[in-house]
């Protein structure tokens, strides 16, 4: 018999977020209508406030299915990371020809994609073939001056290029606006975490991973009012008393379509706290400095994005560490797609700096199949019960 | 105080009855895709044996593949906690555990019968008793046979691939160009050994090491193992039931 699983209780936010889909695909394809244009992104380091400034719109095209691999194998090495597949399967694909919620990968007058690791670099050359690419190039040893003054330029020419599209001018007031506005997104965030915190924690690891899948497809506004219906209830919430494992998932994203991991992990009693991951606090854990220069603040604040890109980056030890003590975790799940170097190299570095704080650590790496879904279970389950 | 431990394994069942700490009785049927009817035949055979009611049993704890399918089971608890624990009944001073069976290889960090660290290889054969089945396969010998032969080797063949489909086709080359079988089977042998032993060293196992699974009574293995890791490894008087045991006795605490 399977550990005793507690499902407290549904959201009614959430519920309706499960709806959201629909709705923001007519909501795009009537403001495009209008002559409204929307860009397509793959990754935390592009500023939506740019974006929005210059009168976008914006959804995120990162792909969780495993639908769509297939179909990008024709074109690109299997070995390379199921994200970077999915992605690139979805919008050749065009709306994946009838696979569900998948037309928003045919809406984008363009794609905003930046130099991060080498797949998705070289997979943006193949993309541009498809839809204009505009690719943001990005300094990788983030910490000196030389670098800022680089990115700030890139944001700088961003910007341009976003002018030129929407044929509006992106205004300082309009930056501080945007500014502004995903600030408060970022602090309702941390509010939402903010709850995990408890023991047990008021919300599970699946539930908090469907609103921040959506975070980067939905409008601003959208987002905010889930988000704040979703805090009311969680906060008036009686959580039930059993005590269960407090994980947290470190490494890669994991984009719409993707919960295999943790629904593994909760179905088998541990409760997700905290994910150190772009669909967890990576993307919005710092906020940009309001009292600044718009677009010197908002280079400060992305180059900060401890991406395993970056090198070094000290930084995302030395915040899953303090992530780690903040959130009380009992283990870390450090969670990498096949392929995907960066997190898979990085690992060494987490696990021993765990191992010397004491923390245990389950390293899973996967990809979108199912085909290893018992193996994992039993990781999953020895891991559970070595740290209870 | 009488418990029950069940390992429903994907060839064999097993099942083992502990009395208060001591007795213990055991029996081992074949899955034969069947998990519950399996698990019934074993568990009533320990209570025949045993001279024991059902209603006298005081818990029944499952592990291994099918151990959410037992549907009789107070418990289902994962087969590297109740290894380690079934290990350590046999051999209290173990700090860790290298497991090859058929289809996986598992290294577990032990410390007083409970699991500190383990790891087990991914989606893939290399290192487990699936590579011996294809290469002893391409080599024409019984899978047995590979470790004695192995150990009559004088000059190892080298086998570069971890790969168990690449591993075969070096050994269908190896033959074709004239190395002895003894050679070759030495040449796998150490490659499976260099595999699970940097398994090994990365979980931290340095002593008290026990040898279990089904690829353990593999005499060629076990050297091979050994010269790898510098150590010699224990073995338990009962390796097949030491997961059945230890769930018996984690319901047994
Ligand atoms: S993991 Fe790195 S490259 Fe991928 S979305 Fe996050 S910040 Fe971008
Ligand atoms: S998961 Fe890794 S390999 Fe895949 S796109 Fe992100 S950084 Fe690149």
């Amino acid at each position: 018999m399977p550990m005793p699983v507690g499902k407290m209780h549904s959201f009614k936010s959430l519920e309706n977020i499960k709806n959201s889909y629909i709705e923001r695909i007519h909501q795009v394809s009537d403001e495009r209508k209008k002559g409204k244009k929307s860009v397509g992104t793959f990754c935390l380091f592009v500023p939506d406030e740019i974006i929005f400034a210059a009168g976008a719109d914006r959804m995120i095209l990162c792909g969780g299915k495993n639908d769509t691999v297939s179909i990008a194998e024709q074109y690109l090495p299997r070995n390379i990371c199921p994200l970077v597949k999915s992605s690139f399967g979805s919008i050749v694909n065009d709306g994946c020809s009838g696979i569900k919620s998948c037309s928003h990968f045919s809406m984008v007058d363009m794609i905003v994609a930046e130099n991060t690791c080498d797949s998705k670099k070289k997979m943006y050359e193949l993309l541009d073939n498809y839809v204009p690419t505009y690719v943001i190039d990005l300094p990788q040893r983030p910490d000196t001056p030389e670098a800022m003054r680089y990115f700030l330029s890139e944001l700088e020419k961003f910007r341009d290029a976003m002018e030129q599209l929407t044929g509006n001018k992106v205004t300082d007031e309009r930056l501080k606006e945007e500014i502004r506005s995903s600030n408060e997104t970022r602090k309702l965030l941390h509010k939402l975490y903010e709850l995990r915190k408890r023991d047990p924690s008021p919300i599970s690891g699946i539930e908090v991973l469907k609103i921040l899948q959506k975070q980067y497809f939905l409008s601003p506004d959208k987002l905010k009012e889930y988000l704040r219906e979703l805090i009311n209830e969680v906060e008036s919430t009686e959580p039930e008393q059993v005590h269960k494992p407090r994980i947290m998932i470190s490494g890669c994203p994991m984009p719409g379509g993707n919960t295999k991991v943790p629904a593994i992990i909760e179905s088998k009693g541990g409760a997700i706290v905290a994910e150190e991951s772009c669909t967890g606090t990576r993307s919005f854990w710092d906020m940009v400095d309001e009292n600044k220069d718009h677009m010197l603040a908002l280079a400060e604040r992305y180059i900060k994005i401890p991406c395993s890109c970056m090198s070094p980056n000290e930084r995302r030890i030395d915040n899953i560490l303090e992530l780690a003590r903040e959130f009380k975790v009992d283990g870390v799940v450090y969670y990498t797609l096949q392929f995907c170097h960066g997190y898979n190299i990085e690992k060494y570095k987490v696990q021993q700096a765990l191992k010397k704080a004491g923390i245990p650590m389950l390293s899973i790496e996967t990809d979108y199949s199912d085909s290893d879904v018992e193996q994992i279970g039993l990781r999953v389950d020895a891991f559970l019960e070595m740290i209870s | 105080m009488i418990s029950v431990g069940i390992d429903a394994g994907s060839a064999t069942t097993k099942a083992v009855l502990v009395k208060d700490d001591s007795s213990i009785v055991h029996s081992i049927h074949p899955t034969a895709f069947d998990f519950v009817s399996a698990a019934e035949k074993a568990y009533e055979d320990v209570l025949r044996v045993a001279g024991i009611e059902r209603k006298d049993v005081d818990s029944v704890y499952s592990t291994g593949y099918g151990r959410n399918n037992i549907n009789f089971a107070n418990k289902a608890i994962s087969e590297i906690t109740a290894h380690a624990m079934g290990v350590y009944h046999f051999y209290s001073e173990v700090k860790g555990i290298i497991d090859i069976g058929g289809q996986d290889c598992k290294v577990i960090a032990v410390n007083d019968g409970k699991v500190t660290d383990f790891l087990m290889n991914d989606k893939c054969a290399a290192g487990t008793g699936k590579f011996l089945e294809y290469t002893a396969r391409a080599l024409e010998v019984p899978i047995e046979e590979l470790g004695n032969l192995a150990l009559a080797s004088e000059s190892p063949a080298g086998i570069t691939s971890m790969c168990t489909v690449f591993a075969e086709s070096e050994v269908i080359s190896l033959r074709a160009k004239g190395f002895s079988k003894e050679d070759i089977a030495a040449g796998l042998v150490e490659s499976i050994a260099r595999r699970v032993a940097v398994m090994a060293r990365q979980v931290g196992l340095k002593e008290n090491v026990a040898f279990v699974g089904g690829v353990a009574k593999n005499t060629g293995i076990k050297a091979a193992l050994e010269k790898e890791l510098g150590i010699s490894l224990h073995m338990v008087p009962e390796p097949q039931i030491t997961g059945a045991l230890g769930a018996a006795l984690y319901g047994n605490s």
